[in-house]
């Protein structure tokens, strides 16, 4: 149990939280991964508070950036349903097998599979929406087509999504990892939404941000009961990350693809070496 | 009913449930400027209770305390994404989209079970 944080510190922590909400609803990860650090190193927060702290800022996230992503339809609400139930059942899988499976050596792997997505990324940064092929039967029939109107461009691009095996799979990985770890794994939904699937990067980030929430929830339950959310943090975590959610939802409909992807490539960068250094002891 | 009216759904719940829930909490907080963590909005004495317990907050919020409201703000954005789940199995279900209504059926039984299994 920490002592009270002075006002100074809460502002500080408020601060950080908008920053946080603001790059996470742009590129569909949680704020978790600036709030850990931000609490523990700067300050000294005890990781076990900021961990559940993290966890609140991944469902502000999500439904903060949501409350507009959806109504401006960057949000695929077919695709994300569709996919919760991979990523849910995977966080359930996940959570039994905590036991199990050595939680440094899947950082490792998890960092190095971030790193070298985040290589691949860097070769596709320019790149534009490429327009729909006709989508096949499978996506049709399991409503994973759509649109959205992309006002960087001043049209509606429409998408339909491919793989989708294997990016039903990888969602199930990214809910495994979820459940194991305790993180939202925003960075790899990104990945299988975008990469695997070939849905536009506007796209599956606020369709990421969107699903995100729901696997947090699942998880939050043991924090709270475990007596990890202390409102003493949360709540001004919760407020700042709330803040630059809605704005950062606001300002991505504006953006073209290439820079929400040039906000991307960095976050994923940075999320694969922290993971590096947690599976090496080192975070 | 059309995708539009599901998507004003959605929106509307998950605008409700961070209004809500942001309210609480700068309640609670901002209270807490003034009268601390522990104290009251009316007054009473300090309180001891741990504030990471989520299990004191009835007691708490019938004492205005600061901590027992920022707590139900955190619960309830908490449950917000649930909520959402719900309400898109009852939209799906008056749109009679039959497999999107099981699969955010199965989707909702889940995160239900998940809550009894990570324990």
């Amino acid at each position: 149990m920490i002592a009270s944080v002075p006002l100074g510190a809460d502002l500080g922590i408020f601060a950080i939280s908008l920053a946080a909400g603001f790059v996470g609803a742009l590129a569909g990860v949680g704020g978790g991964i600036f709030v850990v650090p931000a609490l523990t190193l700067l300050f000294g927060v005890d990781i076990r508070l900021a961990i559940g702290a993290s966890i609140v800022s991944v469902i502000a996230t999500s439904s903060g950036a949501a409350t507009a992503y959806v109504r401006d339809q960057m949000t695929d609400l077919h695709i994300g349903m569709f996919l919760e139930l991979a990523t849910v059942t995977g966080a359930i899988g996940g959570a039994l097998l905590t036991a199990i499976v050595a939680p440094a050596l899947l950082f490792v792997i998890l960092g190095l599979v971030l790193l070298g997505s985040a290589g691949l990324q860097l070769l596709r940064l320019a790149e534009l929406p490429t327009e729909a092929s006709p989508p096949s039967p499978a996506a049709v029939r399991l409503h994973l087509v759509g649109s959205y109107p992309d006002r960087s461009m001043g049209r509606t691009v429409g998408y339909s999504a491919r793989r989708i095996p294997l990016g039903f799979a990888l969602m199930v990985v990214a809910g495994l990892v979820s459940g194991l770890l305790g993180i939202g794994s925003g960075a790899l939904k990104v990945l299988a939404l975008d990469g695997a699937m070939g849905l536009p990067i506007k796209v599956s980030s606020a369709t990421s941000n969107f699903m995100i929430g729901v696997t947090a929830a699942a998880s939050a339950g043991i924090y709270l009961s475990r007596g990890d959310v202390d409102p003493r943090i949360a709540a001004p975590v919760a407020l700042g990350v709330l803040g630059g959610a809605v704005v950062g939802a606001r300002i991505l409909p504006h953006l073209s693809n290439p820079a929400v992807r040039r906000i991307f490539v960095p976050v994923l960068i940075v999320i694969g070496l922290q993971t590096l250094a947690r599976g090496l002891g080192l975070a | 009913m059309t995708a539009e009216r599901f998507r004003t759904w959605v929106a509307t719940v998950l605008i409700i449930g961070v209004s809500i829930s942001a309210a609480l909490i700068a309640l609670g907080f901002g209270g807490a400027l003034f009268v601390g963590w522990s104290g009251s909005l009316l007054g009473r004495a300090a309180g001891s209770a741990d504030p990471s317990d989520f299990s004191t907050v009835v007691a708490g919020l019938t004492e205005l305390r600061p901590i027992a409201i920022a707590q139900v703000g955190l619960l309830v954005l908490v449950a917000t994404p649930v909520v959402r789940v719900a309400v898109s199995l009852i939209a799906f279900g008056l749109e009679r989209d039959r497999l999107y209504a099981a699969i955010t059926a199965s989707v909702l039984a889940l995160l239900l079970l998940s809550l009894l299994v990570v324990r």
